[in-house]
């Protein structure tokens, strides 16, 4: 039973979305279907399984997410993670968005 | 030796400009999706002359796909020549680990002397970006038309039957007689035209992956390799993935090593960010020192279906077919983590069946229905029908197998192998104990060894 961890540098989504090439397409892919039903949301799933931090609610906001769609990896996580359905996912336009180099 | 990783140039290709020619009716087939099942299905058809049309959203096939990854390449070896293709490392060793998250880990570790030898159990690591691109090329000299920076916004029906595709292009729409869908796990186009429904929650995992940068040396020595040697360990245990029904992954590429965990998004859901799961992998004391001093050089995330044969739509309509991850053919049960393998067997069959259908100038159901027969006497669906069980099973005995089970493990070792001046019967004993409590005694361990007796079998 071992207590001592071996020290691995922390490390931020930032530094990891920093290694993310994206090509920009200058306009968001992703949206809520009805805000109505965000704001009756209290458990805001979509932000929980998202591993970029595009979702985020802000506690003196009404509860519909912010939606950071420039750092959206595209793995369509959050399409299956809100559990009313409400979240309006698209490809972003010719080609735009995440671009991997090594996949 | 076949992994010499030649550089892929870019492509040439013919590109849609504003002014949009007109492509109705001049190919045979149109691709959606230029990943592995659309090109297996691409080449399939372009050998027997068929002129088909291939559409990707990316810049360049590979760049919107990510996987672990270890490509099975049975199935792509009867199609071309693998010899020229970017591998990264053929699978040498073979490792499954039980963590805990107090730091335990128990493994097995298997380097049969075979899998040294060409052609290496058809197993080899791979970096998406290159191969598809490489494996793409390949269908464009076979005589396939690939057009990227365009996605299939929607399926063009005539009465019952799809005639095309709609395209975020200027006038993008193209006729065809069959459309293949091959659009992957986020199956967009599939859905929005009823041809399948989107898949349960339960049913679909999150993956997360880094990329390290690692000198080759020290990648030999790290996991004990030579020349283009490579290992695949996967791991258990709540050590791997905390709470949640999944595992992690680390893979050796030639400079550089792949981590990564994939597990339910319903336990993402309930509060389990993959973040923090990714950090906690990294962290553990049996994957740290494997990724010490590599230099993070990419983050990616995918999603993965894991409904199994249960949950497969149906393959064939009026005028189009549905492959690869867009009709859920993956087989993920911790042992297996098999998807590209079956993606291009998929492509395979749906190409012959389109072939031999429009031979008879025919793309109806009926007339295309080899394809799903084939695919359903092929290994895709008999091993997703095997495994079909387990899903639920492992649903139900998570607290055993991926909390008490490990952590019993470790503490018989400890047991068993305990430097103290009490008999090594003693320490027999008490191992056993620990295992049989886990367990719930001799029944409860008979009783789950049924249970899972088909896992190996
Ligand atoms: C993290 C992770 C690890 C994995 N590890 C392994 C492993 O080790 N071994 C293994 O065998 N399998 C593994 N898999 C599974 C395997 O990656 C997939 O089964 C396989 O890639 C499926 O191939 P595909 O061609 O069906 O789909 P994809 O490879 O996803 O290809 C779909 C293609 O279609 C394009 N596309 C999508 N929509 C459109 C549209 N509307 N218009 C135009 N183009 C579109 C995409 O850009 C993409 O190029 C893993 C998967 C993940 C996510
Ligand atoms: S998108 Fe879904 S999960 Fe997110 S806040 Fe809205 S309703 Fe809740
Ligand atoms: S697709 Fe993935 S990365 Fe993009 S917003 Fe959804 S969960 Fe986040």
């Amino acid at each position: 039973m071992s207590t001592a961890q071996p020290h691995v540098p922390d490390v931020s989504i930032e530094d990891r979305l920093y290694t993310v090439k994206y090509r920009d397409a200058g306009e968001s892919h992703l949206g809520v279907k009805n805000p109505d039903v965000c704001v009756d949301c209290t458990t805001n799933e979509c932000m929980q399984v998202c591993p970029a931090a595009v979702w985020t609610v802000e506690e003196d906001s009404d509860g519909v997410p912010s939606i950071a769609y420039e750092n959206c990896l595209e793995c369509g996580t959050c399409r299956f993670g809100c559990p009313y359905d409400n979240v309006e996912w698209e490809y972003p336009k010719t080609g735009g968005g995440v671009v991997f180099k090594q996949g | 030796m076949s992994a010499n990783g030649t550089e892929s140039g870019a492509l040439q290709l013919p590109k849609l400009q504003s002014e949009t020619p007109n492509y109705n009716d001049t190919y045979d087939a149109i691709i959606v999706g230029a990943g592995l099942a659309g090109t297996a299905a691409a080449l399939t058809m372009a050998r027997e002359g068929l002129d088909v049309l291939m559409l990707e959203r990316g810049p360049a096939p590979g760049t919107k796909n990510v996987f672990g990854g270890v490509l099975y390449t049975p199935t792509i070896r009867e199609l071309v020549d693998i010899d020229s293709a970017p591998m990264e490392r053929y699978i040498a060793e073979k490792r499954f680990s039980m963590l805990t998250s107090n730091g335990d880990e128990t493994a097995v570790s298997m380097r049969p002397g075979a899998w040294r030898d060409e052609p290496h159990n058809d197993s080899y690591t791979v970096l998406r970006r290159r191969f598809d691109e490489w494996f793409a090329k390949q269908a464009v000299e076979a005589g396939a038309t690939l057009i990227t920076e365009t996605t299939v916004t929607g399926l063009i029906r005539d009465g019952h039957k799809i005639v095309g595709v709609e395209t975020d292009r200027p006038d993008g729409e193209i006729r065809a007689p069959v459309v293949v869908l091959a659009e992957g796990a986020n199956s967009l186009v599939s859905e929005g035209a009823d041809l399948k429904d989107r898949p349960e929650r339960e049913e679909v995992a999150v993956s997360v992956k880094e990329v390290f940068k690692l000198d080759r040396e020290t990648i030999d020595d790290r996991f004990h390799l030579d020349g283009d040697a490579g290992a695949a360990y996967h791991y258990f245990g709540d050590g791997a993935v905390g709470e949640a029904v999944g595992g992690g992954f680390v893979y050796t590429n030639k400079r550089s090593v792949s981590v990564g965990v994939a597990y339910r998004i319903e336990d993402a859901a309930h509060g389990q960010t993959p973040e923090a799961t990714l950090n906690a992998f990294e962290s553990h004391p049996a994957v740290a020192p494997l990724i010490r001093g590599g230099r993070r050089i990419e983050y990616s995330a995918h999603v993965i279906p894991e409904g199994g044969a249960k949950a497969m739509p149906d393959l064939v309509h009026d005028g189009a077919v549905v492959v690869g991850d867009a009709a859920g053919l993956v087989l993920n049960n911790g042992v297996h983590l098999e998807g590209t393998n079956m993606a291009v067997e998929s492509g395979y069959h749906a190409g012959k069946a389109i072939v031999a259908a429009l031979a008879d100038d025919r793309s109806d159901e009926a007339a295309l229905a080899a394809y799903p027969r084939d695919l359903e006497d092929s290994f895709v669906v008999q091993n997703l029908r095997h495994y079909d069980w387990f899903q639920r099973t492992i649903a139900d005995d998570r607290q055993f197998l991926f909390e008490d089970l490990p952590r019993a493990l470790a503490d018989a070792e400890t047991e068993y192998f305990k430097m103290d001046r009490s008999s090594k019967d003693e320490h027999t004993d008490a191992a056993r104990d620990r295992l049989l409590d886990a367990a719930g005694g001799w029944f409860g361990a008979a009783k789950r060894a049924w249970r899972f007796r088909r896992m190996l079998s």
